[in-house]
Formats: structure tokens, C-alpha cells, sequence
């Protein structure tokens, strides 16, 4: 008879707090979807950026190493100061934690990056004028 | 108050317009204004009045915003919102233009010679400020690109015997820059103003800075070497210049242009009430804490926002102002004992 009785309990228990059980069951469940989803978005948002960010630095360097290779030879004044400007400029991209996306210094180093294209544009006469190649990953915001 | 603001002339100098600034030539014989007009007007005394002696125009597509007096007074850089920087060449009695600076993407705010008069800085809506260094062929080459502001640069200013180079802007910050192993960098950011700071500048000496703001207040700083001992172990380069003093309660409206007048100390607002103070400092306090009380005013100077307020380097208490109205007045301060 105790027997019964107790079993009718569980039974009623398992009643009553199934609805508790369920939530946590239903919150588990959601809670690894949206982990698995925002990883993914997170993803997709750091490739597109970083890709962003990587051609616009490839741009500089390509720029850079073009107009060394044109003012090499040229031993006046005016082609030292502006060669000067250029490996200043590679030594930045060289020196940026391109590897280390989760760098705190990323930011700072791509201003100094784009501070230090915009003075050398300036120096070789050149306009900066090259949205297409720049101006994409300039909104990124970490 | 024993001192006194007299007004000497009243010139419709931008009329139609307004006038945005106003700079002596270092020998204090011209000054030059700028304004909305796209124009720069040279002011020379015939007698006891100021003429104009020359117009400079065609020069920019734009408002004039800012202009600068080489140290040796035969250039003038004009800073404009067509985003180019001129400089003037003074020929005899005019001038030609020599250059025109281009590279900032949009308004040009600001424009500064350095004390040796090889080095010019200019600062823009653009959030940068670039120097620009003079050659013996009167070339203009950039130096550097600064970007450590975070909003539209209002104004540069040099140190008056070092090479070091303040600027003031919307984000409310102070930038103190210095060339360092072949680059300029900022080294310290001085933060205090609630609002925009829109102007500064430095004492004869360059120990101490003054620098206004859109909060209504200016404030006094003082520079303290790192190994000073005053209280603070500065291991960041950051604290080397300390707020000493806030002006606060004086000014009803934006405080736009403050000035050190180079001979006597006193310290001369423009203000968006309309208003031109003189302040002056209490020699009895501690150079630490010091206390500067107003000592002149003239509350409707302009009958609009007051832009600019600048001493005659050469002439003590000669005082220009200059205003939305297109008005430059010219005022002298004076003082009994």
C-alpha cells in the first residue's frame, strides 16, 4: 500500500515538473543552435572583413613596391626623401599583426598604415583617389 | 576696474560675410583677415587709421578660414574649405601665390609656421593634421600624416621655441606631437574639455598652454617635466602636461579664440557672446595654482559671435577682433597702476 502511494507521487511529480524539464530541454537545445549559428555568422563576418582588410593592404604594398622599383636608380634629392617615405611605409605593413586578428594594436596600426599612404601620395604627387581599393575596408569596426 | 578695454577703429572688413580670423605680421606693422568673402584682406596704418592695403583674392573656391604669418613675414599660408592650403609670397607691397597645398579630403581648418619657419602643420574636417616641411626652393614636401583625433581638427598651434606642435579638436582632446626617431608622433592626449576645444595656445616662455572650448571654459596647462616631483611618478608621457587652472563662469556662450599676448601676460577671449575679455594673472600665486581674474570686457563687441582675438606682437595691449558680423575691430587694453 506505502508502495502505491509513492509511486502515485513520483507520477504526479513527474507531472508537475515536466513542464521545468521540457524548458531546460527546449533552452539547451536553442542555445546550442544559436551557438553553432552565431559561430558561423562570426565567421563569415570576420573572412569578409578580413579579406577586406588584407586586399587593402596588399594594395599599399604593391603600391610601394612599384614606386621603389621606379625611383631606384635615381639618386637626387628629392627620390631619396620619397624612397625614405616608401620603405617607411613597407616597414609598417611588415611590421602590422596581420597574423593576429584579435590584436588591440590592429586598429592603431592600420591608422598609422593609411596616415602613412596618405603622406606618400602627397609626396609623389599622386591623388589618393582610390576608393575601390581602399575605401571598402575603412568602415570596419572591431 | 582700473583696466580698460578702448575701442580704436571699427572696420567693415568681409562685409556681407563674415570674418573668421585675424593675424599680425610678426613685426606688427600688418595684419591679415580671412573670411567667408574667399578673400584675405592686408591691413596697414595710414596715421592713426588701419587701411586696407591689398586684396587677396582668387586664391581659394572657398571660405578662408585660418591664416599665418611665416616667422620672417614674407609668406602668408591661407587655410580654406575648398581643401587647400596657399601660400603667399610678399612681393614689395602685394603678394603672389607661390603653392597651393593639396592632400586633406575636405576642409582645411587650420594652418601654423614653425618658430624656425621650416616646418608648417595644417589640420582639417578630415580628422588629421599634416606637417609640411620647406625647402631652400621654397617646395613643400609632407612629413606626416597624423590621425590621433577622432573627429574634425579645429586648430594647430607651435610651441613657441621647440619643435612640438599642439592641436585642438571636436572630440573634445588636445594632441601634443613631436618628431621622434624621424617621425612625428603624438605624445600626449590631453583630456579635461567637455566639448569641443576650438582654439589654444602658448605663453612667451612655452611653459604653459591656454586652450578654449565649447564647454564656456579655458583652461590653464602647465608642462612638468617627468623627473619634476610634483607628486605624480609620470611614467606615462601622457601626464607631462597638467590642467592647472579653469576659467569657468565667465563666458556665457562657446568660448572660440584665446590669446597670450607675448609682452605683458595678459590673456585676451573671443567669445560666442558676443564678448572680449582681458584676463590677467595674480603674480602673488604659486606657479602650480595659478589665478587670473578678469580684469576687462566689453560685452557687445561685435553684436555677433566674437572668431578670433589676437595681440599685436610689437605694440602692447593692441588687440584685433574679429566677428561673424565681418567686422574686425581693433581695441586698445589699458592699464593704470
Amino acid at each position: 500500500m506505502a508502495d502505491g502511494r509513492q509511486e502515485a507521487d513520483e507520477l504526479f511529480d513527474r507531472i508537475l515538473l515536466a513542464d521545468e524539464r521540457f524548458r531546460g530541454e527546449g533552452y539547451q537545445e536553442g542555445f546550442e543552435r544559436g551557438t553553432a549559428r552565431g559561430l558561423q555568422n562570426g565567421r563569415r563576418h570576420g573572412a569578409s572583413h578580413g579579406a577586406k582588410l588584407s586586399s587593402e593592404i596588399s594594395f599599399y604594398h604593391g603600391f610601394a613596391v612599384t614606386w621603389r622599383s621606379l625611383l631606384e636608380g635615381n639618386a637626387d634629392d628629392r627620390s631619396r626623401k620619397r624612397l625614405k617615405a616608401l620603405e617607411a611605409l613597407l616597414n609598417l605593413i611588415q611590421r602590422s599583426p596581420l597574423e593576429d586578428p584579435q590584436s588591440v594594436k590592429l586598429q592603431e596600426d592600420m591608422e598609422k598604415l593609411r596616415a602613412k599612404f596618405r603622406q606618400v601620395c602627397s609626396m609623389l604627387n599622386v591623388s589618393t583617389d582610390f576608393k575601390e581599393y581602399i575605401k571598402t575596408a575603412e568602415g570596419t569596426s572591431f | 576696474m582700473k583696466e580698460a578695454l578702448a575701442e580704436v577703429q571699427r572696420i567693415s572688413a568681409h562685409p556681407d560675410s563674415r570674418c573668421w580670423f585675424v593675424s599680425w605680421s610678426p613685426n606688427g606693422a600688418l595684419l591679415a583677415s580671412c573670411g567667408g568673402d574667399k578673400a584675405i584682406r592686408i591691413w596697414g596704418r595710414e596715421g592713426d587709421l588701419w587701411v586696407c592695403k591689398t586684396v587677396l583674392q582668387d586664391g581659394h573656391q572657398r571660405t578662408v578660414r585660418k591664416v599665418a604669418w611665416s616667422p620672417c613675414g614674407n609668406y602668408l599660408a591661407s587655410a580654406s574649405f575648398d581643401a587647400t592650403t596657399c601660400i603667399w609670397k610678399k612681393k614689395n607691397d602685394d603678394f603672389e601665390s607661390l603653392t597651393v597645398l593639396e592632400g586633406h579630403e575636405n576642409e582645411v581648418k587650420c594652418v601654423a609656421w614653425a618658430p624656425s619657419g621650416n616646418l608648417l602643420a595644417t589640420c582639417s574636417r578630415d580628422k588629421s593634421v599634416w606637417v609640411w616641411e620647406v625647402d631652400e626652393d621654397e617646395e613643400y614636401e609632407c612629413v606626416t600624416v597624423l590621425n590621433s583625433h577622432t573627429q574634425d581638427v579645429k586648430h594647430v598651434a607651435w610651441h613657441p621655441t621647440k619643435e612640438l606642435l599642439a592641436s585642438a579638436s571636436y572630440d573634445n582632446n588636445i594632441c601634443i606631437y613631436k618628431e621622434d626617431d624621424d617621425d612625428w608622433e603624438c605624445q600626449a592626449t590631453l583630456q579635461g574639455h567637455t566639448s569641443t576645444v576650438w582654439s589654444l595656445c602658448f605663453d612667451a616662455a612655452g611653459e604653459r598652454m591656454a586652450s578654449c572650448s565649447d564647454d564656456r571654459t579655458v583652461k590653464i596647462w602647465k608642462e612638468y617635466p617627468s623627473d619634476s616631483g610634483q607628486g605624480v611618478f609620470l611614467v606615462d608621457s601622457d601626464l607631462s602636461w597638467k590642467c592647472v587652472c579653469t576659467l569657468s563662469g565667465y563666458h556665457g556662450r562657446t568660448v572660440y579664440d584665446v590669446a597670450w599676448c607675448q609682452l605683458t601676460g595678459a590673456l585676451a577671449t573671443a567669445s560666442g557672446d558676443d564678448a572680449v575679455r582681458v584676463f590677467k594673472e595674480d603674480v602673488t600665486a604659486s606657479p602650480d595654482e595659478p589665478v587670473f581674474s578678469l580684469v576687462a570686457q566689453v560685452t557687445r563687441a561685435h553684436n555677433q559671435d566674437v572668431n578670433c582675438v589676437s595681440w599685436n606682437p610689437k605694440e602692447a595691449g593692441l588687440l584685433a577682433s574679429c566677428s561673424d558680423n565681418g567686422e574686425i575691430a581693433i581695441w586698445r587694453f589699458k592699464e593704470e597702476d
